[in-house]
């Protein structure tokens, strides 16, 4: 035994001198550190580079825009009028049509994405968890032209023939909620481009979901099994708030995604500059207005209202961004400070 | 399997030709075993003998994942638990379970104990209050998080973590308590902790342990088997197992020529 340990102490020994008589060359050392100054360099570029590219955006932006917000002031945001003739311009519909559409796509969206990825997490077949995972990937790489087409041509109709009859008949007659179901049912409108917006974002919410969903430890999960807890409960008190960021970034991935949405939107929005608090009546969102009217813009007063429109929908973004924080912040507030 | 002379003590579980099946690998070959009630069992054995695998068919964890079953019968209190009919949450709500380690569900402490409760009960707040209190009485952890009780359960220590899955899993008043190698990722003065606790827990539940630790269940328990490749070896009072064990094959894996 002990021959067998001095043996090891042995070689040990003639390794150590060995590195101590042959130290590290001292040109190899600098290049090492030659290499490490590169690299840091050169990833401290890319990310500035983000910056830069933020800034410069910006700033074309309120440098294109300049000429419509000195002309209307604060009034850009208050007036619903848009008017090239007259010149003159007002942010109100093509913001509320953003926002409302951008709202009732997430509104039917993470419902029904969450049962999507609880079902392929938790419930579903294992044979049948690939096959209908990756069906859900495809739909989120289906261009958003055909999308726009497909809402157009077959889902409009449908929609205007079958569903908001139906809807104005039971909730046309409400007190207030009535308004939003008013009108004629034309198939095009708010509600519908909202539901195409649905459509395309669920597959970037669920897959998202579905992700990080499968990152939590089964021993997790199980713990809370053997409490006797059943599947929903598990899911819903634990393993949703065990994942909220990634759940959180899903949804913000997805409304991201309904907030800039151009050609689905504008196929089926109905592009009219007129408020109107029926969904059912056409109205218009700033990605589609800036579609439709860039070519013709001809007035400078026009398309500096184009691009400040441009600007109100960044800072929309930003404003998403900041609350999405904001809540979590508040949720991990909730859930007990860490000590 | 023999026994030496055993006091007559009830039978929480008496395990019937248990077989259990991971897809087509036999993970147990045919076992019977009685678990006897308010008294600490410890299975040991060389990893992948069957040790978790048979805890598992105690609250049938295993039934989370396709492809794995179990054959046999496992009567707890003359109640066969394998029976397709049982209504596994009733089932788990009765046997508690604790796990390699520490589970703290992402809520506050006061929530993570009162999270089970509330699963099948509707307790008034004050009453609430007080069951989280007992708990965490029990648990030996009141004192350490009293003041802190709306503070994240993941914020704690490791062995806190562990106790507060202890309270977790008595809060809901089980009959039995699983343990799955529940020290293997503590420190000595923990571990220690969590072996005081759990022979004060032998009182009033049927413990049953797994561990990789042969000191600890030498140490905590009353009863230990010894499983390999999916056979119960032996089976006896945890001081006969240790100091004249039957089989040849228990004394060389617990004095450590093996295994």
């Amino acid at each position: 035994m002990s021959s067998v340990s001095g043996t090891i102490c042995g070689v040990d020994t003639a390794a150590e001198s060995r590195t101590a008589s042959r130290p590290f060359l001292p040109g190899h050392h600098k290049r090492q550190s030659l290499y490490d100054l590169l690299f840091r360099g050169a990833t401290r570029a890319f990310a500035s580079l983000v910056l830069a590219l933020l800034l410069g955006i910006l700033l074309s932006l309120v440098w294109g825009g300049w000429p419509a917000i000195r002309a209307f002031g604060w009034g850009f945001l208050a007036s619903a009028e848009w008017n090239p003739v007259t010149e003159r311009f007002g942010a109100v519909v093509p913001v509320y049509g953003t926002l409302v559409t951008s709202f009732i796509a997430l509104l039917i969206g993470i419902p029904v994405s969450f049962g999507i990825a609880l079902f392929l997490t938790e419930l579903a077949p294992v044979w049948m968890r690939r096959p209908l995972g990756t069906a859900v990937e495809l739909l989120a790489g289906i261009p958003s032209i055909i999308y726009g087409m497909w809402g157009l041509f077959v889902f409009a109709p449908i929609f205007a023939e079958r569903v908001q009859p139906w809807l104005i008949e039971h909730f046309g007659s409400l007190p207030f909620a009535g308004v939003l179901f008013g009108g004629a049912p034309q198939g095009i409108g708010v509600l519908t481009a909202g539901i195409i917006l649905a459509i395309m974002v669920i597959p970037f919410i669920a897959s998202v979901m579905r992700d990080v969903f499968e990152l939590v430890p089964p021993m997790l999960k199980e713990s809370a099994y053997a409490l006797g807890a059943t599947t929903w409960e598990v899911m819903w008190h634990v393993v949703l708030p065990y994942t909220r960021i990634g759940a959180v970034g899903g949804i913000l991935l997805g409304l991201g995604r309904a907030l800039g949405e151009t050609m689905a939107v504008t196929f089926v929005i109905g592009n009219a500059h007129r408020l109107n608090f029926s969904l059912f009546a056409p109205g218009n969102s700033i990605a589609s207005a800036l579609a439709n009217e860039f070519t013709e813009a001809v007035g400078e007063l026009h398309s500096a209202a184009l691009i400040e429109l441009g600007l109100i929908l960044f800072f929309i973004t930003y404003c998403v961004l900041a609350l999405s924080k904001l809540l979590l912040s508040r949720l991990a507030r909730m859930e007990g400070q860490q000590s | 399997m023999e026994t030496t002379e055993r006091p007559p003590i009830r039978p929480k579980f008496s395990i019937h030709n248990l077989a259990f099946f991971y897809g087509s690998f036999q993970a147990l070959k045919p076992i019977s075993l009685e678990i006897p009630e308010k008294k600490v069992t410890a299975i040991i054995g060389p990893s992948g003998c069957g040790k978790s695998t048979l805890l598992r068919t105690l609250n049938r964890m295993y039934e989370l994942y396709p492809g794995q079953r179990a054959a046999g019968e496992i009567l707890m209190d003359g109640e066969n638990i394998l029976d397709p009919g049982q209504d596994l949450n009733l089932l788990r709500a009765r046997i508690g379970m604790l796990f390699q380690k520490p589970t703290p569900f992402p809520m506050s402490i006061f929530d993570n104990i009162a999270f089970g409760i509330k699963l099948y009960e509707k307790p008034s707040r004050g009453v609430l209050a007080d069951r989280v209190e007992w708990a965490l009485r029990k648990a030996a952890l009141w004192n350490e998080v009293k003041d802190k009780l709306q503070q994240s359960g993941t914020g704690l220590s490791g062995g806190q973590q562990q106790r507060l899955c202890i309270a977790r899993a008595i809060a809901v008043r089980p009959q039995v308590v699983l343990l799955d190698e529940p020290c293997s990722a503590l420190d000595p003065i923990s571990t220690a902790r969590i072996e005081e606790l759990i022979a004060e827990l032998k009182q009033d539940y049927t413990i049953v342990m797994v561990t990789h630790n042969m000191q600890q269940a030498a140490r905590v328990s009353d009863y230990t088997a010894y499983l390999y490749l999916g056979e119960l070896i032996e089976f006896d009072v945890t001081d006969t197992i240790f100091l004249k064990p039957r089989h040849r094959q228990t004394e060389d894996y617990i004095t450590g020529r093996f295994g």
